[in-house]
């Protein structure tokens, strides 16, 4: 299954440029910046199209998970040393799961956990855990980053308690707070909330978790966690948001977004007509558009409408401060913050309105599923006739 | 006559191994990696679009980590990564024959480092701020003559006056010794006007703050602003303006915005070392246990209108007032429990009353509570003591500075 990745390249962990690679180049800004979706290279069918990838990212780097009887992870973008090569993690064969953060690799196995200091080269694990297997236990042993009785962090101490009774199903963490889906389809949240990245209604923090009131008697499937906004999925495909909306990422209406936009067009205009700095056509309209209702921060879950509005939403990831999300009829849709190419729409426009990638539809693929890095994003995508065959 | 990047250039580190990066493990080395990155194409060959982006990413990058967690929670490595990637972002905006806009931006990063960063290299972006200044003030001289109608506008404000009743007014007292400073008011905690006091300050004498000079000193510089009459009320929010867009908006209302602005609680004079000139510390500070440099100096300037609701802070105060008026209310640590504090955590020190219009039925106790009142006139510091409640309301266009000490 083909992956593509557009946004922040500037440690090549989208693909490698030939210029990125001899450390300097004239024009940087197209290899940075990557705003059309490009396949990533080196990671193409291995063996007969049967392989399984997933892909997990960090600020800097790409970890692509290979699942299939000889799984392992292989690294792109930053390596300390300054070359930047896929390189696969030898310590990694065998693997079930894997987590990047900045500092650390984390990889799940049957029997154990280890996490890797990716700032050191080290011979062996900066943390490791046994796992015991539960043969009565249904489903999947592991899903980072939950794990038996605890989860683990981005920043040490790595490994959390959780209490069982949240009967944690999945766990989306940003560096400072965290959103647990429990098997019964309740959303628990919990850390800062000084951007309303809770949901409980306020700004005020969080030592434990707690359940988000105003989503409680809905059944969630998934949730997903940018720095300052969390998102989440009902089972009838409808998408709720809160959090911070400083770059329009929870695709509702963003001053701060809008104000920024008219300043740059302004500058352009300037540099343009320097005599004309307005414009009439840029004057407020007398009407509706005078009357929006601008969202700084969400402080309680809000129901998010992506037009055509019979859209259902099959999973959804967050960036730092963009949002990605797959419909059920395998159209991905971006929104938030787009300076680094990471909204995939061809420009190096943000954008508080989700808006549809058109480059898959224009090349015929069915989007299955969408990992955001920090400031860029990964999308798996088939050839329409594969899928539906 | 040299050009401004030749300036700029003498200004920084001469090479790559005098500008070392240096940071705790807390900057993980991808970003050290993005610093050293932008270094070599300072010192070496790049071109001016991958200059700004390197600078660009790794303001971008430390401006999330400012932003996460509380601010003072924030590892200061965050804020010296910040001022590197402000620094970077300069050379390259003052490298290529820069347009008069670039150095405007150069000025704005700079301010940025200065509000938000930490300080770096012996605080070059203080000097590289005033190279640019130097520039920026060359291209804009021929505009003075607009000075004196503004002046006029400026005085045609009618300022609402309250009429101060003998029996609550501040005590006033003409420039008292140490001692008797002391013994009178700052041992008992007993708030006081003292007169005469500030008059050697340039700000009130060799060049007076009028608008035309603060312009010329600061108008190219960015600072914070509140914009909302109160900041206890809805819709209230900060904001970053340079000190011409200020006066135009919000003292002169050329643009005829509605709703207020207010140039408060900043620390100005460390942002401008040329208006700290102007100021001097009151002697009475020495009676404190701590340093010169312990004193927190703010500025305060804005047009008639604005309000600091009913508050306390936990230091001493001195408020000097240099230019226009200010009434002030007064009211004792001891009647806290007839001035409704917010319950909240983070106004816990701000009342809910509305000094002048008051609520009798939600705060009934209020009208019971003692009170002192005074308006402050040019030249006149007011002491407040450490945890008196105080309301504070300009008259007309205002510029005080308080200083904060122990």
């Amino acid at each position: 299954m083909p992956w593509f990745g557009f946004g922040f390249n500037a440690f090549g962990q989208i693909y490698v440029h030939e210029e990125l690679r001899k450390g300097e180049c004239s024009d940087s800004a197209k290899q940075v910046k990557v705003s059309k979706p490009a396949e990533l290279s080196g990671q193409v069918d291995r063996r007969d199209g049967c392989l399984k990838t997933e892909i997990r990212a960090s600020w800097s780097r790409r970890a692509s998970l290979h699942l299939d009887s000889d799984s392992c992870v292989c690294l792109a973008g930053f390596v300390s040393s300054g070359s930047s090569h896929a390189l696969p993690v030898k310590e990694s064969r065998g693997c079930k799961d894997a987590i990047i953060s900045e500092s650390y690799l984390t990889l799940a196995f049957s029997d154990r956990l280890e996490s890797w200091d990716l700032q050191k080269e080290e011979k062996t694990p900066s943390w490791s855990m046994a796992i015991k297997t539960h043969p009565e236990s249904s489903g999947p042993s592991v899903d980072l980053p939950l794990v038996p009785g605890g989860y683990i962090a981005t920043t040490p101490p790595l490994y959390r308690s959780l209490s069982p009774q949240l009967r944690a199903k999945s766990l989306a963490l940003s560096s400072e707070h965290a959103v647990l889906l429990s098997a019964s389809g309740a959303v628990y949240t919990w850390g800062l909330g000084s951007h309303g990245q809770l949901g409980h209604g306020g700004l005020a923090s969080e030592e434990e978790p707690r359940v988000v009131e105003a989503l409680w008697g809905m059944t969630m499937s998934c949730v997903a966690t940018g720095s300052w906004h969390s998102v989440c999925i009902s089972d009838g495909g409808d998408l709720y948001v809160w959090g911070w909306n400083e770059s329009g990422q929870l695709g509702l209406p963003s001053r701060g977004l809008r104000k920024a936009l008219q300043q740059q067009s302004s500058q352009q205009a300037g540099a343009l007509h320097p005599d004309a700095s307005t414009s009439p056509a840029e004057e407020p309209q007398e009407g509706e558009e005078h009357e929006e209702v601008f969202i700084s921060i969400q402080a309680f879950p809000a129901l998010l409408d992506i037009t055509p509005s019979s859209c259902e939403i099959r999973t959804v990831s967050c960036g730092c401060r963009h949002t990605a999300a797959v419909t059920t009829t395998g159209d991905l849709y971006t929104w938030g913050w787009g300076d680094y190419g990471q909204l995939g729409q061809q420009t190096l426009v943000s954008s508080d309105e989700p808006q549809r990638v058109e480059f898959f539809r224009e090349q015929q693929m069915h989007v299955t599923d969408v990992v955001c890095g920090a400031w860029n994003t990964f999308v798996a995508a088939v050839k329409e006739e594969v899928a539906c065959s | 006559m040299a050009t401004l990047w030749s300036k700029v250039s003498a200004a920084l580190p001469h090479n790559e191994e005098q500008l070392p990066l240096q940071f705790s493990d807390k900057v993980e080395s991808s970003v050290v990696e993005m610093l050293k990155r932008s270094r070599r194409q300072l010192y070496g060959d790049a071109s001016s679009a991958s200059r700004t982006l390197t600078a660009q990413i790794i303001l971008d990058f430390s401006w999330e980590k400012l932003n996460t967690g509380t601010w003072r929670r924030v590892d200061k490595e965050w804020r010296r990564v910040y001022s590197y990637g402000c620094l970077f972002k300069v050379a390259a905006l003052c490298r290529d024959d820069p347009s008069a806009d670039d150095v405007v931006q150069a000025v704005r990063t700079c301010d940025m480092a200065l509000l938000m960063g930490a300080a770096i290299l012996d605080n070059i972006l203080q000097v590289l701020v005033r190279i640019l200044q130097e520039e920026v003030k060359k291209s804009t001289k021929p505009e003075e003559e607009r000075e004196p109608t503004e002046a006029k506008r400026v005085k045609m404000e009618c300022p609402r006056v309250p009429v101060i009743k003998e029996e609550s007014a501040v005590p006033r007292i003409k420039c008292p010794s140490l001692e008797r400073f002391s013994t009178s008011y700052l041992l008992p905690l007993r708030p006081v006007v003292l007169e005469g006091t500030i008059e050697h300050w340039p700000a009130l004498n060799q060049h007076p703050w009028s608008i035309a000079y603060l312009r010329s000193v600061a108008g190219c510089r960015t600072v914070p602003v509140e914009v909302g009459s109160r900041y206890t009320d809805e819709g209230w929010s900060q904001t970053l303006l340079t000190v011409d867009e200020f006066i135009d908006r919000y003292i002169l209302n050329k643009e005829g915005v509605k709703g207020l602005g207010y140039l408060a609680q900043h620390q100005l004079f460390d942002q401008i070392p040329e208006l700290k000139e102007d100021i001097r510390p009151p002697d009475y500070c020495c009676l404190g246990e701590g340093d010169e440099d312990d004193i927190t100096v703010n500025a305060w300037f804005g047009p008639g209108g604005t309000v600091s609701p009913l508050h306390q802070d936990p230091q001493q105060n001195f408020l000097a007032q240099v230019v226009g008026s200010k009434y002030i209310r007064l009211y004792s640590p001891e009647d806290t429990d007839k001035l409704y504090p917010h319950q909240s955590q983070l106004l816990h020190n701000t009342s809910q009353v509305e000094v002048e219009n008051p609520d009798a039925e939600r705060f009934p106790e209020f009208a019971r509570a003692p009170y002192l009142e005074c308006v402050l006139q040019p030249g006149d510091v007011l002491f407040i003591p450490v945890q008196h409640w105080h309301y504070v309301r300009s008259l007309e266009l205002s510029f005080s500075v308080s200083f904060w000490w122990s």
